[in-house]
């Protein structure tokens, strides 16, 4: 299996897929494919879908929650995507934060394991689900933004979430 | 690892500038932005130094202009401004907006740079390609303290505020007949 994923993917994700799940704690790494899948990369791999009501997500800045759950992903019946708003429940939150537990919350999805087109046919995927909360006008509440955020949050309009993130990719 | 993945995404920024469409006219801009000491001379919709002048001009406060092209990829010009109140912060935006309107006027398309936060006034950012402009209130402006994410400078420690407390302009009630004491009679 490990030669397979050597094979059929391409750019620098190779290494990592080759590794597999035994990479634990290195933190989430944006891969990028641009071949295409056939039938036994599909038997192979985990058919990812879209954040929707039910699912933990991440909590990425200094803001004080920890993980939240989406009650409602906004814009889409099927689902929030990349770069897309949800309404969170905080699930977990840091004891002396600027937001607890039970708070109602608005969050912009910055890393999502399904995967998102890019205009030139590449495909991004990462391999957790983050997001960074927001208030109701767009505004970010915490301060900083940790862990890569992808350059789709620039077309959706999020350029604050941008500025305040250390790495982009 | 991480730098093999990091610089596979330098490629794949350069080689995905497409998904920056919208601003139709940089993609020249992005495929050369990666060169080192490149002469300023690009088609941009706004220029520094007409950024600076309009910023004069509205009396925008404490303008800083950080260049940003070693740091970051998809701009290489960060201004930060404040205003004095949310109505000064969207002024400020309109009036960078109205600049570059008269500058393509006569042709038949106009390309505009998007502003986001326009309804909320205390943080707008006019994002013109190479050039974006944050408009902060004053109290936003110390409360994400964005300079020190750019300028190595400064110091690392972030103030822990809350979000509805730091921008909310608030006065003491007195619901006592006495009247307040001044800190200079105390």
């Amino acid at each position: 299996m490990a030669a397979r994923f050597l094979s059929k993917s391409s750019s620098g994700s190779s290494l990592l897929g080759a590794l597999g799940t035994s990479l634990v704690g290195v933190g989430s790494v944006a891969r990028q494919t641009t071949s295409k899948l056939t039938y036994s990369d599909i038997f192979f791999q985990q058919q990812r879908t879209f954040v929707q009501m039910g699912t933990k997500l991440k909590v990425v800045d200094n803001s004080g929650a920890k993980r939240v759950m989406c009650i409602q992903a906004l814009k889409s019946k099927k689902g929030a995507k990349l770069g897309d708003i949800i309404i969170g429940s905080v699930k977990e939150a840091q004891p002396r934060g600027k937001v607890k537990k039970g708070d109602v919350v608005y969050g912009v999805v910055v890393r999502a394991a399904m995967q998102r087109g890019r205009c030139d046919g590449s495909h991004v995927r990462f391999d957790d689900n983050a997001v960074v909360l927001v208030n109701k006008q767009g505004e970010p509440i915490g301060t900083r933004v940790f862990g890569p955020v992808p350059h789709e949050l620039r077309k959706k309009k999020h350029v604050k979430i941008l500025a305040l993130a250390e790495h982009i990719a | 690892m991480i730098s093999v993945v990091r610089s596979r995404f330098v490629t794949a920024a350069l080689a995905s500038s497409s998904p920056w469409k919208y601003l139709a006219g940089f993609l020249p801009n992005f495929s050369t932005s990666a060169e080192a000491a490149e002469a300023p001379s690009k088609k941009a919709l706004l220029d520094l130094s007409e950024v600076e002048k309009i910023l004069s001009d509205v009396k925008a406060g404490d303008v800083r202009v950080i260049p940003v092209r070693d740091q970051c990829d998809y701009t290489d010009y960060m201004v930060v401004a404040s205003g004095r109140s949310s109505w000064h912060v969207r002024n400020i935006a309109d009036a960078l907006i109205h600049k570059v309107k008269q500058k393509q006027r006569g042709s038949d398309r106009l390309i505009l740079p998007s502003v986001e936060g326009s309804e909320a006034g205390k943080w707008i950012v006019v994002d013109s390609g190479t050039i974006i402009v944050h408009a902060l209130d004053e109290k936003a402006r110390a409360y994400y303290n964005l300079e020190s994410l750019w300028t190595k400078e400064a110091s690392e420690k972030v103030p822990c505020l809350d979000l509805e407390n730091a921008l909310v302009k608030s006065r003491r009630r007195n619901n006592s007949k006495k009247p307040m004491k001044s800190v200079l009679t105390a």
